[in-house]
């Protein structure tokens, strides 16, 4: 549907939209006094959004602007078309923008730019339709509209959004972000049709059975003027049609196969004379003329209309349509609607034309889905092209299924890609082609696979060691070192790779290869990588490789959670996860998520583990791995807390189903299956889950990830490996030297696994200790079992279950903190209780200004005050 | 969503208390509709002298009871997952004593 821009009232009288009106005002106010509203204004098709949407623009003061765009139901529609359309609206610089195939996030900056010049509206109609590079601007305006005095309308069908539809990722992210809102909709009731029927000679409750309340079927019916009512949709509007002449019936025909409008030249082109007839349609109400030329009133209309052509006739007008718009009197033709016309036509030398052309564009802005849409298409009419033409579309079509976040289909379509280079006789073609599967292979866990991929890459290159191809192939392999840990190999074929690259002006590679060197740097020595990478983030940033500087963050922050480096995981995931939003680079960002959730976890943040691994799982994104991981650290927070669901969260991780070949993972599974397991005391169970992955790890020589499963099984006092050769964060407790582990894991500041090796000790104090952090962290089960363990040893003064030190009080103060607070409160200095508690000075500084924090307060009084008032300082 | 029965042991000095703390969970609770709803609750007598309550509440996760705790600054001691009721006879209207 097309909004007709600026403020046209339509006279028709709307009825039970009262609501959705006052929501809309209410938005608009609010963004008029500066702070920005994102309106999702959603319903049917045919319910009236756009009538809603006009009828509030008529209402708008007439200092503000008005910019609007829409989507159009092409089969695959144009990049960042609404953008287009609503730049004839804006400055001058937009519409530059979008002439010279701009990113989603140069186009944002653009259109906030323009916005924040002061009151304006932003409408952008039929989401659902929406390309892939305007729902990522849409995203960053949702993500940032608080801080632009705008307000965006957006509307969508919502009776057409499949479970994978793009836009549905798209909602659930704009639904929490606090500037968005949703509205819906609702058909009319069956007292508002009776009233729209009055003075017709219709029986009004069979005009509401059959419509069902949707006002544009309602319409159309009242508008036929019969006697009796149409049964579908299609049949009252083609009522309409039927009264035309057969010359404004042909003009209508040629306006529906063109969606989303046909200007009057191409309509003259296409029609001849018969374009005289084009008041007729106007007229009688089937088209409507608007700012890109002649349209149906609704999208409903059009679809019937095409729907009836006959197929001959259909060809017939796509055809007319192709050679008029090839051939335009101003301006450059629409690739993507000639690319469209060319295939309803079937006319395979124009789709081969205009389809890879259309797609190159697309994958310039960054619609992914689009680009692969359109390579598919050109390779549907490449049937009789030589082999190394559709090596071609098929290796593009895989990258553009990749980015678009379908590993499976990229795969998939890589492989065709392969066995065409390999029949084209290109050998370094076919090359590039396996090392760029080997990283898709990679993704998804499918080692041995990609180990293949680029044995066969690394034989076909011999022949050529300086070319572009060797050095894709190098930087492959230079990763594959990495990840099997011959950090020497690494750097070597890295450094190698980077330099070829750079020689042959292939600067992705050449970033991608620093980025694997920084990465093993930084397993090294983390000053050196962490400089290197720095470097390489920022060179990249500079020359646009963002999805490489995405790389480089992520694995800054994950060597920093593998290491338990919080400092290393907390500066770089946030940015990380900063980075990947502002360039809505998808896979990254749940990558990072996943990390962060992890990171968390270790440190004892559980409230946030939670938070972020239930962001990820909201999020529809298909890719195993992070599910996995963030279904594991939910288990593990709820075990430890003793809520819950932590059983059905890691029965959801085991049916996400991870690549075999995906160790981290399985290690991961199995650890967390232990956990639970030793916290509900069954060491039968331990076994069970532990003996098999353990085996596995042995036999790989994998020897920091048995040591991991053989921790679990010394806990239960299981049957552990005769050799000792214990290896990683989990060696010290894996050899039942308790003392030594809880030291490694307070020195690596994580508080529960410190807690759990101190309460194996079976010394009082430690147990003492332990109870303590696991009473702070919230750690039920833990906490029991040391008090149990406590009791045991004859330990006088434990307290039986559970008392109001055990819980989170409202504050959140420790147990020591509220020692501490008392102790204020009795009017001591922090000299005397530091004697007092016999601590340091420094630690009772530190656990006043931790009070005033969590208090609110600013000075020992305030705190004083404040704890009194919330009942966290006992009456005494 | 699923229903939990929530422990809040001796989370209050007296009723007054106890009745601010109900409030800050009724508005809280309006801000997360899609995650928590209160059934209802039992206030408890406590040996020290406080009270505490069992609460019934239906929420979308055991995170989210947690996170409504947290903003209304409510105590949580335990977290059960509720998967079947037997209903016998409904609770006896309240009587003031």
């Amino acid at each position: 549907m097309t909004i007709v821009s600026g403020r046209a009232d339509t006279g028709e009288r709307l009825l039970e939209r009262d609501d959705v009106l006052a929501a809309l005002s209410g938005a608009y106010a609010e963004a008029r006094a500066g702070t920005g509203r994102l309106v999702l204004v959603s319903g049917e098709s045919g319910v009236g959004k756009t009538s809603v949407v006009r009828a509030f623009l008529a209402g708008v003061s007439r200092s503000s602007r008005v910019l609007a765009g829409g989507c159009d139901p092409l089969f695959t529609p144009r990049p960042l078309g609404p953008f287009a359309d609503l730049a004839s609206g804006a400055g001058e610089r937009l519409r530059e923008l979008l002439l010279r195939d701009s990113t989603p996030s140069e186009v944002f900056e653009e259109v906030r730019e323009e916005l924040s010049s002061g009151s304006n509206v932003l409408v952008l109609e039929d989401l659902h339709w929406a390309d892939e590079a305007s729902l990522d601007v849409i995203r960053l305006l949702g993500r940032r509209i608080e801080g632009i005095p705008a307000l965006v309308l957006a509307t969508y069908r919502d009776d057409e959004l499949e479970r994978t539809h793009p836009l549905r990722v798209v909602l659930g992210e704009l639904g929490a972000f606090a500037g968005a809102e949703s509205v819906r909709i609702e058909p009319l009731s069956a007292e508002a049709v009776a009233r729209l029927a009055e003075g017709y000679d219709l029986d009004p409750y069979e005009l509401y059975r059959l419509t069902s309340g949707n006002p544009f079927y309602v319409r159309e019916v009242l508008d036929a003027g019969g006697e009796a009512i149409p049964e579908t949709v299609r049949s009252a509007v083609l009522a309409r049609t039927a009264r035309l002449s057969d010359e404004a019936v042909s003009v209508a025909e040629s306006v529906s196969v063109a969606p989303p409008n046909l200007d009057a030249w191409t309509l003259g082109r296409v029609c001849g004379d018969a374009a005289d007839s084009l008041d007729e349609c106007i007229s009688g109400g089937v088209l409507v003329s608007t700012d890109g030329g002649l349209a149906f009133r609704h999208e409903l209309a059009r679809l019937a209309v095409e729907e009836s052509l006959s197929p001959t006739r259909r060809l017939e007008l796509h055809r007319r349509v192709l050679t008029a718009l090839e051939d335009p009197p101003l301006g450059t033709p629409d690739l993507a609607r000639l690319a469209h016309h060319a295939d309803a036509a079937g006319d395979a030398d124009a789709v081969l034309r205009y389809a890879p052309a259309a797609a190159e564009r697309a994958l310039s802005v960054g619609a992914f889905r689009e680009a692969a849409a359109q390579f598919a298409r050109a390779l549907r009419f490449a049937g009789d092209q030589p082999p190394a033409e559709r090596a071609s579309f098929l290796e593009r079509r895989s990258r553009a299924c990749y980015l678009a976040d379908d590993q499976v289909e990229a795969i998939e379509v890589m492989g065709e890609a392969i066995e065409c280079w390999k029949d084209a006789g290109a050998g370094l073609s076919q090359a590039r082609a396996l090392a760029e599967l080997n990283w898709y292979l990679n993704c998804r866990g499918l080692h041995t696979l990609s180990q293949e991929a680029i044995a066969e890459a690394s034989e076909l290159v011999a022949d050529h060691p300086k070319s572009r191809e060797a050095a894709s192939v190098y930087s492959t392999q230079a990763n594959m070192r990495r990840l099997e840990g011959d950090l020497e190999g690494c750097i070597r074929l890295a450094r190698a790779a980077a330099e070829i690259a750079e020689q042959t002006g292939d600067t992705r590679t050449a970033a991608e290869a620093l980025v694997t060197l920084g990465v093993a740097e930084l397993s090294r020595d983390k000053h050196i990588g962490r400089e290197i990478l720095e470097r390489t983030i920022a060179d990249c940033r500079a020359s646009g490789e963002v999805t490489e500087a995405a790389r480089a963050l992520n694995y800054l922050g994950i060597i920093g959670v593998f290491r338990y480096d919080h400092e290393l995981a907390n500066t770089h995931l946030p940015a990380a996860l900063e980075h990947c939003n502002a360039h809505n680079l998808d896979l990254w960002r749940i990558n990072a998520l996943a990390f962060t959730a992890r990171s968390q976890l270790d440190q004892g943040r559980w409230a946030e583990a939670a938070e972020s691994a239930r962001l990820l799982l909201e999020d529809p994104r298909e890719s195993p791995w992070p599910h996995h991981e963030a279904l594991v650290v939910l288990a593990l927070v709820r075990g430890r807390r003793g809520d819950p669901g932590a059983r059905e969260a890691l029965r959801e991780a085991r049916e996400v189903g991870v690549s075999p070949e995906e160790h981290y993972a399985i290690v991961a599974l199995a650890a967390a299956e232990a956990e639970l397991a030793w916290l509900e005391g069954n060491p039968q169970e331990i076994d069970r889950v532990t003996a098999p992955v353990l085996a596995s790890a042995v036999s790989r020589g994998a020897s920091d990830e048995a040591t991991r499963l053989t921790y679990w099984r010394q806990l239960a006092a299981l049957e552990t490996s005769a050799d000792d050769h214990f290896s990683g964060p989990y060696a010290a407790g894996a050899a039942g030297d308790w003392r030594e582990d809880a030291a490694r894991w307070e020195l690596r500041a994580c508080p529960y696994e410190t807690a759990l090796a101190l309460s194996q000790t079976g010394d009082v104090e430690a147990l003492m200790q332990a109870l303590e952090i696991s009473r702070e962290l919230g750690a039920r089960p833990l906490a029991a079992r040391i008090g149990r363990g406590l009791r045991e040893l004859g330990a006088n003064g434990v307290p039986r279950g559970p008392r109001p030190s055990t819980r989170e009080n409202p504050a959140r103060l420790t147990a020591r903190e509220l020692e501490v607070l008392t102790l204020v409160s009795d009017g001591l200095r922090n000299a005397e209780i530091a004697d007092r508690l016999v601590v340091s000075r420094r630690t009772v500084d530190h656990h006043v200004s931790a009070i005033l924090r969590k208090l609110d307060a600013r000075t020992r009084g305030e705190a004083v005050a404040a704890a009194t008032e919330l009942g966290v300082l006992e009456d005494r | 969503m699923d229903t939990y029965v929530i422990l809040r042991r001796s989370g209050w000095k007296d009723g007054a208390e106890l009745g601010e703390a109900a409030a800050r969970s009724t508005a809280e609770g309006e801000r997360m509709p899609d995650d928590i709803a209160w059934i209802r609750s039992y206030v408890l007598e406590e040996r020290d002298g406080r009270v505490g309550t069992v609460c019934i509440y239906q929420a979308s996760s055991p995170e989210a009871i947690r996170r409504h705790a947290g903003e209304a600054v409510l105590p949580v001691d335990e977290i059960v997952k509720v998967v079947d009721t037997v209903f016998v006879r409904p609770d006896p209207v309240p009587t003031t004593a």
